[in-house]
């Protein structure tokens, strides 16, 4: 039973007096994966950090129902609360916390459980396992020093670990080698469940040929401009975005 | 003013009276930078609450109890020139120390073990005058602890004299976590031989007022200084810092790194100096202060200077504040955590590397604990 998680209606958003997202609309289930494709500088990543709750971007019209619940003024923590994760196009460096602490902070607020050392410390270790990321990671500053790919990797790393309902992956496959996209893409692929939903935000095709799409969307100055399956995508490898502009 | 009959059981005390006279004639100073007026020094009190850690390698008597006159000593006390927080604050220290110690340690001898002096200040032990002696003879190693503490309104004024001779190491770490209500005012001075080395570490967390100075002279070829530093300041905390490095040897080294953060209404002023004497030719020197303004309503001055005779020197400094960068927090928000989690979690990583250089755990753990606790304070 298919089960709506997000629905965006009209959605437009406006970050120093510039209109960004102008009238964007999308639906995603409970199970389904999704990609979206645009031009650079189309508004992938505002449209992403307008879903996350970005305090530089303001929302001007629509609505974001998540859950069935609009949560257009929750704030960033109660997005996530709720089920929501972005995976960071460019992640921040945080000196002086390490990827474990951080980690098990994270997941005891969000679950409102305690989460022993040991017993977390075991999960970790076999996530990044799945993930072939070294274990030395864990007690290193997060992203501190880490290589452009191994940031993205740490990224999947977190949203394997913290479980969300509804995850944004904003490029994480840019920047990863051909093997770290096989490795990460099956990561993803592992995590997908009937309970949770993926939307998929990336320039090239390597990623879909291992998630297996429901949708692909075109973004196109700040609106969903057309919505396909697999094969969409492959005309945009072919031909780009000139059509749609 | 101060009489001369309090002299009359201590130690040293042609040095005392000396230093009494220069008091007395010396106004109480007046501080625009941090508030400092009509301020009254306290009367004269007993201070007896330090334990003296023994040591066997180790030379270690109470000031404000040894009663003859060291003559070896004596010339250490003398330091000819300015230094300290305010000329009127070193020499009541100097005058009429009530505690306090002196350390000597051998040449040759080195020992890896810190020495620890708690001063704890109480109702019955609320003026703490204490000068510190601390002499390391050549080649020798030593590493002492000074935690500064109170539970309720007290005075502290401390002058802190450190002689590291040639090629010796010492480490010097202080800890102020007095009461919101006190008073500290804190002296220090360290003299560095050739190839020597002099590491202070000083973490500032308590008083009302609270003044520090260290002035270290890196006197020979090959002296070294490292000065770390964090500070916390909340509510109406003023909080003024002063190092100074003054480079005299030639390839003399030294670095200055601090860390604070200001909450709630506190003020702080620093000022950090590099001053490169000429003949100091090849020498480096770094400084570096940050701090963390974590309300709209704190208050904070950095004046780092750079002071050059020389001409052959390498001088770096940089002063910066600000709010903590937002696309971190949103990072950080992003994974479930609150905005006043995250912001702790970004302070206490910031002072981390500093609290690490506490040797005892059981001291570590309150530093930590005083922080976290008034970073969760919302409002003050
Ligand atoms: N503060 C701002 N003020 C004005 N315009 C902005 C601001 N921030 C972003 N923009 C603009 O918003 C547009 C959308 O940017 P966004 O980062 O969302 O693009 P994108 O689709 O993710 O592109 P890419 O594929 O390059 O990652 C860009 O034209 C960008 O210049
Ligand atoms: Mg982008």
């Amino acid at each position: 039973m298919n089960k709506k998680i997000l629905d965006i209606k009209n959605l437009r958003s406006k970050v120093d007096e510039t209109e960004i997202l102008k009238g964007l609309d999308l639906e995603m289930n409970k199970g389904e994966i999704h990609i979206m494709m645009g031009p650079n500088g189309a508004g992938k990543s505002t449209f992403a950090n307008v879903l996350m709750g970005h305090p530089k971007h303001e929302i001007i019209d629509g609505e974001i129902i998540f859950n069935d619940k609009i949560i257009n003024d929750l704030s960033v923590d109660k997005r996530a609360k709720e089920g929501m994760f972005l995976s960071f196009q460019y992640p921040e460096e945080i000196p002086g916390v390490t990827v474990e602490n951080f980690l098990r902070n994270a997941k005891m607020t969000l679950t409102g459980e305690n989460q022993g050392v040991f017993a977390f410390r075991k999960v970790l270790k076999e996530k990044m396992k799945l993930l072939e990321m070294d274990e030395s990671y864990a007690s290193r500053y997060l992203n501190q020093g880490f290589s452009g790919g191994e940031k993205k990797k740490n990224e999947i790393l977190q949203m394997v670990v913290l479980e969300p309902k509804l995850a944004i992956l904003d490029e994480t496959d840019s920047g990863l080698d051909i093997d770290a996209i096989r490795i990460v893409s099956n990561g993803v692929k592992a995590f997908s469940n009937d309970d949770n939903a993926i939307l998929v935000i990336t320039h090239y095709n390597k990623i879909l040929d291992y998630l297996e799409p429901d949708f692909v969307h075109i973004l196109v100055d700040g609106k969903i401009v057309k919505t396909g399956g697999i094969k969409l995508a492959r005309e945009i490898e072919e031909k780009g975005f000139e059509e749609f502009k | 003013m101060y009489n001369e009959n309090l002299l009359n059981n201590l130690s040293f005390k042609e040095y005392r009276l000396d230093k009494l006279k220069k008091y007395n004639k010396l106004q109480i100073p007046k501080w625009k930078r941090i508030n400092l007026q009509d301020f009254d020094i306290p009367d004269y009190r007993e201070y007896n609450n330090l334990q003296l850690p023994g040591h066997e390698d180790l030379d270690i008597r109470d000031m404000g109890t040894v009663k003859e006159d060291i003559n070896e000593f004596t010339r250490y006390l003398r330091v000819n020139e300015e230094f300290g927080v305010d000329k009127k604050f070193v020499t009541l220290t100097e005058a009429l120390s009530n505690s306090g110690v002196i350390i000597k340690i051998e040449k040759n001898k080195r020992i890896s073990e810190p020495i620890r002096l708690d001063f704890k200040m109480d109702n019955d032990n609320p003026l703490l005058l204490d000068h510190n002696l601390i002499i390391a003879k050549r080649n020798s190693e030593l590493t002492v602890v000074m935690d500064y503490t109170s539970n309720t309104k007290v005075f502290h004024s401390g002058v802190t004299k450190v002689y590291a001779e040639d090629n010796s190491n010492v480490t010097i770490i202080k800890l102020q976590r007095m009461d919101e209500d006190s008073d500290d005012f804190d002296s220090n001075i360290a003299i560095v031989g050739r190839d020597a080395k002099v590491n202070w570490v000083s973490i500032e967390l308590g008083g009302k007022i609270t003044a520090s100075s260290f002035i270290t002279n890196l006197k020979e070829d090959n002296s070294k200084a490292d000065l770390k530093s964090i500070y916390f300041g909340d509510k109406d905390m003023e909080i003024d810092v002063q190092y100074k490095m003054n480079h005299f040897g030639r390839r003399s080294e030294s670095n200055i790194n601090t860390k604070g953060a200001l909450k709630d209404r506190a003020k702080k002023v620093f000022r950090g100096d590099l001053d490169f004497k000429k003949g100091a030719s090849r020498s480096k020197g770094e400084e570096e202060e940050y701090v963390l303004l974590l309300d709209k309503t704190v208050k904070s001055d950095a004046i780092p200077a750079l002071i050059c005779g020389e001409d052959d020197v390498e001088g770096e400094h940089a002063a910066s504040a600000g709010q903590i960068n937002e696309l971190k927090l949103f990072y950080l928000m992003s994974r479930g955590i609150s905005e006043s989690q995250a912001k702790k979690m970004i302070v206490e990583a910031s002072f981390k590397p500093v609290i690490d250089k506490i040797p005892y755990e059981d001291l570590k753990e309150k530093v930590e604990e005083n922080i976290h606790r008034r970073l969760i304070d919302e409002k003050s």
